[in-house]
């Protein structure tokens, strides 16, 4: 019987997430506990503040995606002050969300995808060559490049140049975009979509069949999932209910406003990071062979909660989708097949809002007044569902600030997937060094952020691994 | 009138300078770099053929699009903290190939290593890349923005350096009565 051992969390994460993996008397995998580096002291720096500083401040905290973050918190904004923007304004907000998801996924898809299709968890990764990928593939790059520096073009003519988006306002969207703005803005994102049609054509041809066998043989966990549908059930990126999702396929939706009835949060004595989960669904449990309450929130929780998808390229490959994986999928890396399916949409979306006429008034916000409130604003991004939770005086200061991102959604499937990871690696006191690279491997499956972490100009997912024998004696311990 | 592929790029790939300051400001000293861009605004006229921006926590997102860019500056400046065991507040300058190797392994946005892609641009395409970093004093484990008095105290001096460097006189010389 192994000791129970108490451990402390880690106040100071080397890296960005410690993983310790602790055996039993026959030295197989009892625990393995992922302490993943989150962002410390931020919700109470917030308090005091006033609240429209918010979609100022919040981008700060993700240099990788601040326009996810600008929106929410411009949401909560909307909400605590009690208006809703004028149409043009929220039309604006979504056209920005969905050019930055193009730029965000055309990159994460072609350049830095790859690996974890083409390499296998013992592989020694070699350096990813962003010019030698331009020198292989030229016509491809030549396409993937154009788009990329479209879509920056495009937010810099929406939005502004600086890189930290600021034209979000409570209320609405603080420039209204011109005619002839509209019109430039509307060949680019033609182009837009011939690139996102081009690549999950590329992906379906050239790199998902190869991978399909590696989607298979990493773990698979079951858990639910969360994700964000209009009224009537269709994906949404930018605004709608919540839907939360049970590994048997059925859901319960849920305004913003009342996400605390279905998510509680669940803490643990090891880990600074709470663990979100279903409440409803019964008590929290990690255990591989009967998880409680887990749920997964990115791309896929966002393919599989959708009935469907109200552009109609993105909805034929949703279709193609379902009918070879099921709904809910729950294969870890088609995470990154539902990632393509979402490029398209946003693509398909991006020429839908820039067709409406809405979107060159003039009507762009409304006024706001401080009142005492609390206010809840959502949308997704990329890596999962983002919830910003404010409440304030009369004056319109912050009296509490609560922050979901994707990644702490993910804490326990993160968990249960190093676990799994361990488990099959880890025999009878038996590893090999390879053991680092696959618990890497199952952590970078959901593709996680720590760009809220202290940045280093040598960045990296950083992981520190300890394996403890059941006496809780260090046995070995590694690092990347 | 630029050709319209150029006009459907940003500024940070078409002028010649390129000054990026990095760094997250919620984090004590880790903010320096962008404390600077901040800085360099208010004290100084900038020359139209230098982009400043404070790019926080997203400098790899524009170096992965310098890289991939058809046109380029011809010289990029990163401003940024680090911990290399110097004394507080010191400046120094480091190329991309002093930046520490570790194991380039670079499966999402958030970990693709800076390092690389300053030596790539560097080495494939030719653009002279430069690191301007001061040391820190501490970096704190919990959101606690504000730089220390050594850092603080570096940031005139930093700004000097670049303007001597970068800046041709007159045009980019310290603006009169823009304070302390």
């Amino acid at each position: 019987m192994a000791k129970t051992l108490v451990i402390q969390p880690v106040t100071r994460i080397e890296g960005h997430a410690k993983v310790t993996i602790q055996l039993d008397d026959a030295g197989n995998v009892d625990t393995a506990r992922v302490n993943v580096i989150e962002l410390r002291g931020f919700e109470r720096f917030c308090i005091g503040r006033p609240v429209e500083d918010m979609p100022r401040i919040t981008p700060r905290i993700c240099g990788v995606c601040p326009w996810s973050h600008h929106l929410a918190a411009a949401k909560a904004c909307d909400a605590v002050f009690g208006v809703e923007p004028p149409p043009a304004g929220r039309k604006l907000r979504e056209l920005c969300n969905s050019i930055a998801y193009m730029e965000e996924h055309i990159l994460h898809f072609y350049f830095l995808a790859g690996a974890d299709f083409l390499l296998g968890p013992s592989a020694d990764y070699s350096v990813r060559n962003v010019i030698g990928i331009l020198q292989a593939a030229p016509d491809v790059a030549r396409r993937v490049v154009r788009g990329r520096h479209m879509c920056a073009k495009m937010l810099e003519t929406l939005a502004g140049k600086s890189i930290h988006p600021q034209a979000a306002v409570p209320g609405g969207f603080s420039k209204p975009l011109l005619p002839e703005e509209r019109d430039q803005l509307r060949k680019m994102a033609d182009e837009a979509l011939e690139l996102a049609k081009f690549s999950i054509a590329f992906a379906k041809e050239n790199v998902f069949p190869k991978y399909l066998e590696l989607v298979k043989s990493l773990g698979v966990i079951t858990s639910g999932f969360l994700g964000t549908v209009t009224d009537d059930g269709a994906l949404n990126l930018y605004n709608g209910k919540l839907r939360l999702m049970a590994p048997d396929g059925s859901f319960e939706d849920f305004p913003y406003d009342r996400y605390t009835e279905f998510i509680a949060e669940h803490i643990e004595p090891w880990s600074y990071l709470k663990f979100p989960y279903a409440k409803k669904w019964g008590s929290f449990s990690m255990d591989l062979d009967k998880p409680g309450g887990v749920y997964r929130a990115n791309t896929l929780a966002r393919i599989n909660v959708c009935d469907y998808i109200n552009t109609p390229l993105a909805q034929a490959e949703l279709e193609e989708f379902r009918q070879k994986f099921g709904r809910p999928a729950q294969l870890t890396l088609l995470y990154h097949w539902a990632r393509l399916i979402e490029l398209l949409y946003n693509a398909e979306n991006a020429i839908r809002l820039l067709d409406d006429p809405e979107i060159t008034s003039r009507e762009t916000r409304v006024k706001v007044t401080p009142r005492a409130a609390r206010g809840v604003g959502c949308v997704e991004a990329p890596r999962g569902t983002l919830i910003h939770d404010y409440e304030t005086d009369a004056d319109g200061m912050l009296t509490n600030v609560n922050l979901i991102v994707g990644t702490t959604h993910n804490n326990a499937p993160i968990n249960m997937s190093v676990t799994q990871a361990a488990k099959g690696s880890i025999n009878n006191g038996n590893y090999d060094q390879g053991i680092l690279n696959t618990v890497e491997m199952s952590i970078r499956a959901y593709d996680p952020c720590f760009s809220c972490a202290t940045h280093r100009l040598d960045g990296k997912l950083s992981v520190k691994l300890d394996i403890v024998g059941a006496n809780g004696k260090l046995l070995d311990s590694f690092a990347n | 009138m630029p050709e319209p592929d150029q006009a459907e790029l940003p500024d940070f790939c078409r002028k010649p300078t390129l000054i990026l300051g990095c760094g997250n400001v919620l984090f004590g000293d880790d903010g320096f770099g962008c404390a600077l861009v901040e800085y360099l605004e208010a004290h100084y006229t900038l020359p139209q053929d230098i982009c400043l921006l404070d790019v926080g926590t997203g400098v790899r997102k524009l170096l992965f699009t310098l890289c991939l860019s058809p046109v380029r500056p011809r010289r990029v400046l990163i401003l940024d903290a680090l911990d290399v065991g110097r004394d507080p507040g010191e400046l120094f300058e480091i190329a991309p190939e002093d930046i520490p190797a570790i194991k380039c392994d670079d499966f999402s946005l958030h970990q693709l290593p800076t390092s690389n892609l300053l030596r790539e641009l560097e080495e494939q395409c030719g653009v002279e890349v430069r690191v301007l970093a001061c040391q820190t004093a501490s970096l704190p484990e919990e959101v606690r923005p504000g730089l220390s008095e050594p850092v603080l105290r570096a940031l005139p001096r930093a700004a000097e350096l670049i303007a001597a460097r970068l800046f041709p006189a007159p045009s980019g010389a310290r603006r009169e009565g823009s304070g302390g």
